[in-house]
């Protein structure tokens, strides 16, 4: 019985590969310990609590060491700013009606803002499989998942940064789909 | 080096294409140009009202803060000016004028209006309501927009159809405010 896998990317995003290990043996040793005595559920719920907790203080370290600085700002580079430019783009847009609009975007913009941004994150997905993969170094995977999850970062800053109001299933949808673009990419550029 | 070159020229060309199909599409023979209708269960001279009153104008009209006649300006009728203050939420929330021009005024059935903002539009919007009878009003609003800017023109084709869709959702407020009055459909 594994530890839950999403918990566990994020804390391989989050530490980095050389932190990483050590910290997720730890945890999977008290997460064996809390199986036998507690079930599998609450095992579960206490090793996905404790990556949860940890995540903020791992990135700090992680972005103070300088490890993270290059993925953080790459990703801000190519999902914030993109976003954040059609925000200003649909607000032009909309302050030219003649008789003005308000902040709820037409479903059409938050589409094409959304394969925008995928698209970019694909490309990030792609340099960072460039970068960093050819060399086949063990860590690359970490960094991948870093840099997904930096780019979510970039999202949700970027969306509330934004004038617009966003619904929430356009907020999941690019949380999702952004960092699943960037992997995928980073993935199959990869296995090339 | 060659990932930037990549990105960069995949970014220009998307913009040229965008730019390219804008143009093209700025052309069209409905550029600038917004119409609504609907049938209102209310007689012409109570839709009119919702048309000619400040306070009512206020209550259709989404973003509208105030209407207020200039000074020196004639009561309603052909050279009468109204402006319309709007709050401009795109735009850190800066009060906009729209003036309008009278230049049919005919209670209940027909109203004309040029409009215009400085540096930013000019247009007519007219307003025709026909009696069907049984107290019901068969209400169009046409409006028909030049923009000033370069950058306005260019993106035509996405102002003017948000331009449509803010006009049908204000002409549904105004039927809904018409038909709950007191004395609609009577």
């Amino acid at each position: 019985m594994k530890p839950p896998l999403l918990a566990q990317a994020l804390l391989f995003a989050a530490a980095g590969p050389s932190e990483a290990e050590y910290i997720a043996g730890d945890l999977e040793e008290e997460f064996a310990i809390i199986r036998e005595a507690g079930g599998r559920a609450a095992a579960r719920r206490w090793y996905s609590w404790q990556v949860a907790r940890s995540v903020c203080a791992l990135l700090q370290l992680r972005i103070r060491s300088g490890e993270l600085t290059q993925a953080v700002l790459i990703a801000s580079l190519c999902v914030a700013a993109p976003l954040l430019l059609l925000d200003r783009l649909w607000r032009f847009v909309y302050s030219q009606i003649p008789l003005k609009d308000g902040l709820h975007r037409a479903p059409e913009y938050l589409i094409f803002n959304a394969l925008c941004v995928c698209t970019c994150a694909a490309a990030l997905g792609a340099w960072a499989a460039s970068t960093w993969a050819s060399s086949r170094s063990p860590g690359s995977k970490s960094r991948a998942l870093a840099l997904a999850f930096a780019a979510v970062i970039a999202v949700l800053i970027a969306l509330w940064a934004s004038a617009a109001s966003a619904p929430a299933g356009y907020i999941v949808t690019l949380s999702l789909a952004v960092p699943a673009s960037a992997l995928l990419t980073f993935a199959w550029r990869r296995s090339r | 080096m060659k990932w930037v070159l990549w990105i960069g020229g995949g970014l220009i060309g998307v913009i040229a294409l965008a730019c390219v199909i804008l143009l093209v599409l700025g052309h069209r023979a409905t550029a600038g140009r917004t119409t609504v209708s609907a049938d209102i269960n209310a007689s012409p001279a109570q839709v009119w009202q919702w048309l000619d009153e400040p306070g009512k104008l206020k209550q259709w009209i989404s973003w509208v803060v105030e209407v207020r006649t200039p000074n020196g300006s004639a009561a309603p009728g052909v050279g009468a000016k109204r402006v319309i203050v709007m709050k401009d939420e795109n735009n850190g929330g800066m009060p906009m004028e729209v003036e309008g021009v009278y230049t049919r005024y005919q209670p209940p059935t027909e109203m004309d209006l040029a409009m215009s903002t400085p540096g930013a539009f000019e247009g007519t919007e007219t307003y025709r309501l026909t009696d069907l009878g049984n107290g019901r009003t068969h209400f169009e609003v046409d409006g028909r927009f030049h923009y000033a800017m370069w950058t306005a023109q260019l993106f035509e084709p996405l102002i003017t159809p948000a331009a449509q869709k803010k006009m049908d959702g204000d002409v549904s407020r105004l039927k809904s405010l018409v038909e709950a009055g007191p004395s609609a459909a009577r």
